[in-house]
């Protein structure tokens, strides 16, 4: 052990006088090598300036340091690995004060986490509302937890930067990106953003109803607006879990990390699947060339982008788990809870609260797409981003074309698959077990070609934020 | 008009039902012109009541209902229930109306109107006397576009300004600071980047917000278009007859779904006549001193009506056309006609007033006046020398009840013992004198009578078309069976006036929508004399509502 420890010193030594002397090749070379060991340090940023070589190596070290100590790493933790492997630029290098910023941090990660998964359900909730009571007030209870989950990511991230700002360590600070004068997790103010925009939507929205009506569609500018808060606060979440993954070294503490962020992906993904759902929602859409090119257009860059900076092993798989787990949470409980429509024209006297659909079989594409972005390392995105997108299509149309099938069989009419409930407004009709394609008359060859285009875009813009959210760490 | 088309996706049913039933007309459309709101007197059984009906101006809508009774004990409640005119659908369950502050006689409820068109609000009181019921007609329209206010168009220019300015700067601290281990600072290249990337986000969000605004454009040009507007039509004088042309393609095609289907335009149900005609045409000349005239043009096709043209002074005329459909809605067409001169009427400047085949009109009940407008204080002297004077005028304000109720007396001051002019107890007549504002009254209000009709009448099977007309055309125009099978409805006074000698009293619920100068006449009928009495009056602006 000693003898390991020693070759340890010697390590650290090393590197930390490459760095202090500039040269970061060697620095390269040894992160690889850890990488190579099991590290899921990443290790192939050949463009990375010197203070993430610097970081990177240091990160790097402290593993090494942990693999030579093994279980026993005699009080060399984190904070005191970084301040050895730094060595000489500690001066430059504050030390991290790391469980007061994991405790306000911490909290605030929860209560975003929590306000995260409160505006996806009360969404779905609320949308369950539309087609099942119809009228509603400012005071629904969907709408109470629309508005708690905007006020406790806005407060609880508020109260983080003014902390930091104000009553926080050099430490702390450090650890933060700054706005405007004020330090605070990118997290954070993402999700300031977000909440600024969900009160913002309140007064347009309402201004809207009374000019343009009270309209029931998803779609409308003010709803946008509300939407794009709402994603906002969760791509808040998710920014804090990414951030609190990157920083996490320790392989246990690395996995309920990614989790967490996966958990964080798979409610941004219910949010976008729930934006989508007019188009691409239900069985009777599947067979109809739109509901691949809305798909393709909104999903991958989310799915890649998640895959890519997750730290799971199927981390895009676990993200598309944690939307059908949600999706068919709200299923099987809203199904349950007794309704009746309150406005005319009742076309079909529901009883009960009408359920959100089935979720989406995105599980199948994000398993291609966990083994296409573990098979193709970065340095060929363009290539993978092709790939991913003609896999992404592909996947969509195999499992949901035979899906549609048995979605619009009597066997899916029951209360696991949630097959054939329709709001208030529809009158029932031969269109339940029908495919539609009314709405879209375009042909199957060009639906196909836009699909794929966009699924390859997309997937790019997922690979590029992917490769930007892995080094995240503020 | 056209359909909204995401509103197909998922309610697409509901409108191939609704174009299958061809009862349904697809896009708003209401009586009367620039006068939206409801005014209704009748009976809810046992209960006289008087109902106003606020309604939005756009549909989707909260419609507010106030419902006063006025007579006898206070009820115990009152419920609501607005329904869309659909032999599909199933009405919602009642709302009950909230007791007004301070008067036990009144009740306010607010009504969610989901569907352009015919609707009807069903007011049920509940009291000593037992329960009783009465139906409302409402044609609910997009009928105004709503300005965005300089306030919160300024707060919402400054929020989206704040918002943009903060998206770049968060895009800039992520990429100057994002990845950068804590402790360090970001060198000059990654600042560099930082600006680059809070460029791009600039440009990227700027992008989204003009789109966004081209987006409400958009949803805003297609709003314009989808407000309500009458059926088009045009009138014109040929050999001596008044010609009126339903010219709209989507009337000229009804019968043609495929053509309907292909050019996304409005079904329309069949005319339905109210209180005995397919059409209530009105002239008001728009020059000189006003003249009015109230005619009945027959029709074999209903696209073109023709009437026989009464001896009127020429000019230039507003023509308003009062139809009903199958459904319940009402509309009016609005157009305009040059009428020539004719013998004995050149120059304008015949005064006198009559009715019926002598005076050259075809239609037993029409009639029209050439004589000048007085104020409400002054006594009118009718053709037949019996007087009809305004009870109690006062100063009229915009949206407030305006007491338009009035005396007929015959000569030597005998009660007048008035008859019903086409079933009614009266009809009285308001134009706005730039014309924006058009209403046709009668002592049940502002809705018509064939309109509650239908509504009171229809039954699951009325998705045929041209079924309910049908036996609408077979019900007494005084006692319609749908009318006695609801608990009280045969008691209402504008349905009893259509059977009954009226007295020499005549009323009308009513508030001027806005503030101006308004033509009114009121009609009446005393034996074979159809009198039209005409009046000028002011209206000042509402303060504040």
């Amino acid at each position: 052990m000693g003898r390991l420890r020693s070759a340890a010193r010697e390590l650290l030594g090393g590197v930390s006088a490459e760095l202090w002397d500039g040269r970061s090749k060697k620095a390269i070379r040894l992160t690889r090598r850890a990488s190579e060991t099991g590290s899921a340090t990443d290790c192939s940023e050949h463009q990375a300036d010197s203070d993430s070589q610097l970081w990177r190596a240091t990160r790097v070290v402290t593993e090494r340091v942990r693999i030579l100590n093994g279980l026993d790493n005699h009080g060399l933790d984190a904070d005191d690995a970084m301040t050895v492997s730094i060595g000489p630029t500690t001066t430059a290098a504050p030390r991290l004060r790391a469980a007061t910023r994991v405790d306000a941090v911490g909290f605030t990660l929860g209560a975003v986490m929590l306000s995260s998964v409160l505006i996806v359900t009360g969404l779905i909730w609320d949308i369950s509302w539309h087609r099942t009571v119809g009228r509603d007030t400012f005071w629904t209870v969907p709408h109470l937890q629309e508005q708690f989950a905007a006020a406790l990511a806005g407060l609880s991230c508020g109260w983080l930067v003014l902390r930091t700002t104000f009553a926080g360590s050099h430490a702390e600070k450090a650890a933060t990106v700054g706005f405007w004068g004020f330090r605070g997790p990118l997290g954070a103010w993402v999700c300031i953003w977000g909440t600024l925009l969900m009160i913002t939507s309140a007064p347009f929205d309402d201004w809207w109803h009374n000019a343009y009506g009270l309209d029931v569609k998803i779609v409308s500018p003010p709803h946008m607006v509300l939407a794009l808060g709402m994603l906002a606060i969760q791509l808040g979440a998710l920014l804090f879990a990414l951030s609190a993954q990157n920083r996490s070294d320790d392989g246990a503490a690395a996995r309920s990390a990614g989790f967490v962020f996966a958990v964080a992906g798979g409610i941004v993904v219910t949010m976008v699947c729930t934006l989508i759902e007019e188009n691409a929602g239900v069985a009777n859409q599947m067979h109809s060339p739109l509901f691949y090119m809305v798909t393709a257009g909104a999903l991958p860059a989310f799915l890649v982008a998640l895959g890519r900076a997750g730290r799971l092993r199927w981390p895009t798989v676990t993200t598309a788990l944690v939307y059908s787990g949600i999706q068919l949470a709200m299923l099987w409980i809203l199904e349950l809870v007794p309704a009746t429509p309150k406005l005319a024209p009742i076309y079909n006297p529901v009883t009960h609260m009408v359920p959100p659909f089935f979720p989406l079989l995105i599980v199948v594409p994000a398993a291609a797409i966990d083994l296409l972005l573990r098979r193709w390392q970065r340095g060929h995105d363009w290539t993978l981003a092709v790939g991913l997108g003609l896999a992404f299509v592909g996947c969509m149309i195999a499992a949901h074309w035979f899906w549609a099938e048995f979605m619009l069989s009597p066997a899916a009419r029951n209360a696991v698959f949630g097959a054939d409930h329709w709001g208030y407004m529809n009158a029932p009709g031969p269109w339940q077990h029908r495919y539609w394609h009314e709405d879209d008359h375009i042909p199957w060859g060009r639906g196909l070609a836009i699909a794929l285009g966009l699924a390859v875009a997309t997937s790019r813009v997922g690979l590029w934020c992917g490769n930007g959210m892995r080094r995240l760490v503020r | 008009m056209t359909l909204p088309r995401r509103r197909r996706a998922r309610g697409r049913v509901v409108l191939v039902l609704a174009l299958l039933a061809s009862l349904v007309v697809a896009p708003p459309c209401g009586a009367h012109v620039g006068s939206p709101d409801v005014w209704f007197e009748g009976a809810a059984g046992p209960y006289p009541v008087a109902v106003v009906i606020r309604l939005p101006g756009v549909v989707p809508g909260v419609a507010a209902v106030t419902v006063r009774i006025t007579g006898g004990a206070p009820p115990t409640g009152v419920t609501l229930i607005v329904n869309h005119f659909d032999a599909t659908a199933a009405a919602p369950p009642p709302e009950a109306a909230a007791r007004v502050a301070g008067d036990p006689m009144s009740f306010s409820g607010h009504l969610w109107v989901m569907e352009p068109g015919s609707n009807s609000v069903t007011v049920r009181v509940t009291g000593s006397r037992g329960s009783g019921v009465v139906v409302v007609p409402v044609s609910a329209v997009a009928t105004r576009r709503l300005p965005l206010s300089p306030v919160l168009g300024t707060v919402l220019v400054a929020i989206a300004i704040f918002l943009f300015c903060g998206a770049i700067s968060i895009v800039g601290a992520a990429t100057r600071e994002g990845s950068l281990e804590p402790g360090h600072a970001p060198d000059r290249r990654r600042r560099r980047s930082a600006r680059v990337a809070m460029g791009i986000t600039g440009v990227v969000v700027g992008a989204v917000l003009l789109g966004g605004w081209r987006w409400w454009d958009a949803v805003d040009a297609s709003y314009r278009a989808e407000m309500f507007r009458p059926l088009a039509s045009r009138a014109r004088v040929a050999h001596g007859a008044l010609q009126l042309v339903i010219t709209d393609s989507a009337w000229q095609h009804r019968g043609d779904t495929a053509w309907l289907d292909r050019h996304d335009a409005s079904v329309w149900s069949p005319l339905v006549p109210d209180h005995g005609k397919l059409v209530h045409l009105f002239l008001v000349r728009t020059t000189g001193t006003p003249v009015f005239a109230h005619l009945h043009p027959a029709t074999a096709d209903t696209d073109t009506f023709l009437d026989g043209l009464p001896h009127l002074p020429p000019g230039r005329y507003r023509v308003f056309a009062d139809i009903v459909h199958e459904s319940g809605f009402e509309q009016t067409l609005t157009t305009t006609a040059d009428l020539p001169a004719v013998d004995g009427s050149a120059g304008g400047s015949v005064a006198g007033s009559s009715a019926g085949p002598a005076s050259g009109a075809t239609d037993a009940d029409d009639a029209f006046t050439t004589h000048e407008p007085v104020p409400p204080d002054s006594t009118v002297h009718l053709d037949d020398g019996s007087t009809i004077t305004w009870i109690d005028p006062h100063p009229l304000v915009a949206d407030v009840p305006a007491g338009l109720r009035f005396v007929v007396r015959a000569p030597g001051g005998a009660p007048a013992g008035l008859v019903p002019y086409m079933g009614m107890a009266g009809h009285a007549v308001i134009v706005r004198e730039d014309g924006a504002v058009f209403v046709h009254l009668h002592p049940m209000g502002t809705a018509s009578a064939a309109a509650q009709q239908v509504l009171v009448m229809r039954e699951p099977g009325d998705s045929t078309r041209g079924r309910l007309a049908h036996r609408l055309a077979g019900a007494s125009p005084t006692a319609p069976p749908g009318m006695t099978a609801m608990p009280g409805m045969a008691a209402m006074p504008g349905m009893a006036a259509m059977s009954a000698v009226v007295g020499d009293t005549v009323s009308f619920p009513y508030a001027f929508p806005s503030a101006g100068t308004y033509d009114v006449w009121v009609q009446v009928r005393r034996g074979d004399h159809v009198l039209t009495a005409p009046y000028v009056v002011h209206v000042a602006a509402a303060a504040t509502r």
